[in-house]
């Protein structure tokens, strides 16, 4: 009996981020669709936590297109998922001093203007939640981004410094600052 | 503000909550939280923050994965491998070959192979034109060539295969030939290696 066609290894979800990246070097491109899975949706809520409302799958997508043209300077010394946010995080201030640059020379009308939650009233379904949302709107930008970090993605400090380009120091002091600040805001509302 | 003085375990909350805590910790963290109303507070802010809704759309990842190129870089090779100075002096060999539009020949240090020297006339004679002379089996180019200082080149296939002696030997010998061609040399196709971001 003639043995069949030999049938590729099949996708192993036990499989590490650098074994896929060495899958992917060698020429399986379902190891990049294993990975681009593995990471997306962490992306995509990092960009929210940050205030990013639209163009998220684009900038995930950038991301994944920017991080796969450089893997051989990834080292490994910290998580695929670390670089990924380090990546993303340029890529998410980039557009907002585009942003700027464009404001200041187109005036937005007074239609245009939103408040932050407001195209997400109708998603809110508990009150409780959306108290905890306005409570991160209290805190300052780099509090925010330590704080979602540390909480949402269980990232360390030293994986947070990573990320926003800081010391691990710093990154305490920001997360305990925040953490004050939360607790404070809803035991007043 | 937490009155708990157990500052180890409230830096350990997050990754309490992440389920990121080695047996031996977890145990020890669960037991001060039961123990501790305010370590348990905060305990209960921090999972309210992590279960908030966060507006974020479902990511189609196979679209994106579609749009990532296939990997250009270099794999690594099956052939021996080589110090980093031989290949470095392999390509420059390659380059500098390609580049003068000579005429190159291969010497072998074998007394079973013929040696073929490529001849180059003395500095100054103003003639730059390259004449081959051929030493039998035996005889040393050096020898055969014995009127003309003889630079010896070896066939751009063949470098990669040239031990690093002669590789040593080769670019030496050619920081003394003066490679100036009489014509206008043609015109070196350059290698795109890519962008990298």
């Amino acid at each position: 009996m003639t043995p069949g066609p030999e049938r590729p290894p099949a996708d192993r979800a036990d499989e590490t981020d650098m074994e896929l990246i060495a899958r992917w070097k060698a020429g399986d491109g379902r190891a990049a669709t294993q990975l681009v899975g593995r990471h997306s949706q962490a992306l995509a809520r990092f960009a929210a936590s940050a205030g990013e409302r639209d163009g998220i799958e684009e900038l995930v997508q950038d991301t994944f297109v920017r991080a796969f043209a450089s893997l051989d300077s990834f080292r490994g010394e910290s998580s695929l998922r670390t670089w990924l946010f380090t990546i993303e995080r340029r890529l998410m201030l980039d557009r907002r001093r585009a942003e700027r640059r464009s404001r200041e020379t187109v005036p937005v009308a007074e239609s245009d203007q939103v408040s932050e939650y407001g195209a997400l009233d109708g998603l809110i379904a508990e009150e409780a939640q959306e108290r905890v949302r306005k409570s991160l709107d209290a805190l300052s930008p780099t509090q925010r981004e330590v704080f979602t970090l540390r909480v949402q993605q269980g990232l360390s400090y030293k994986e947070i410094a990573e990320v926003v380009g800081s010391t691990e120091g710093a990154a305490r002091v920001h997360y305990h600052n925040a953490i004050q600040t939360v607790k404070e805001f809803l035991k007043d509302e | 503000m937490n009155k708990c003085m157990a500052s180890d375990i409230q830096e350990m909350l997050p990754e309490l909550l992440h389920n990121a805590l080695p047996a031996t910790e977890r145990g020890r963290v669960e037991q001060h939280v039961v123990a501790c109303e305010s370590c348990r507070e905060e305990l209960r802010v921090l999972r309210a923050v992590k279960e908030a809704a966060v507006f974020a759309p479902a990511i189609d990842a196979a679209r994106i994965a579609r749009q990532i190129p296939p990997y250009r870089g270099v794999l690594p090779a099956s052939a021996p491998a080589r110090s980093r100075m031989t290949q470095w002096l392999v390509a420059a060999t390659a380059a500098v070959l390609i580049i003068g539009g000579g005429s190159v020949v291969m010497n072998r240090d074998s007394a079973t192979t013929e040696k073929i020297a490529v001849v180059a006339p003395a500095t100054g004679t103003g003639a730059s034109e390259l004449s081959p002379v051929i030493a039998s089996p035996g005889t040393s180019v050096a020898a055969a060539t014995q009127s003309a200082p003889v630079h010896t080149f070896a066939l751009a296939s063949d470098v990669a295969s040239l031990s690093d002696g002669d590789l040593v030997q080769l670019m030496n010998d050619m920081d003394d030939f003066d490679a100036l061609p009489a014509a206008e040399p043609d015109p070196v196709i350059s290698v795109d290696s890519g962008d990298s971001l």
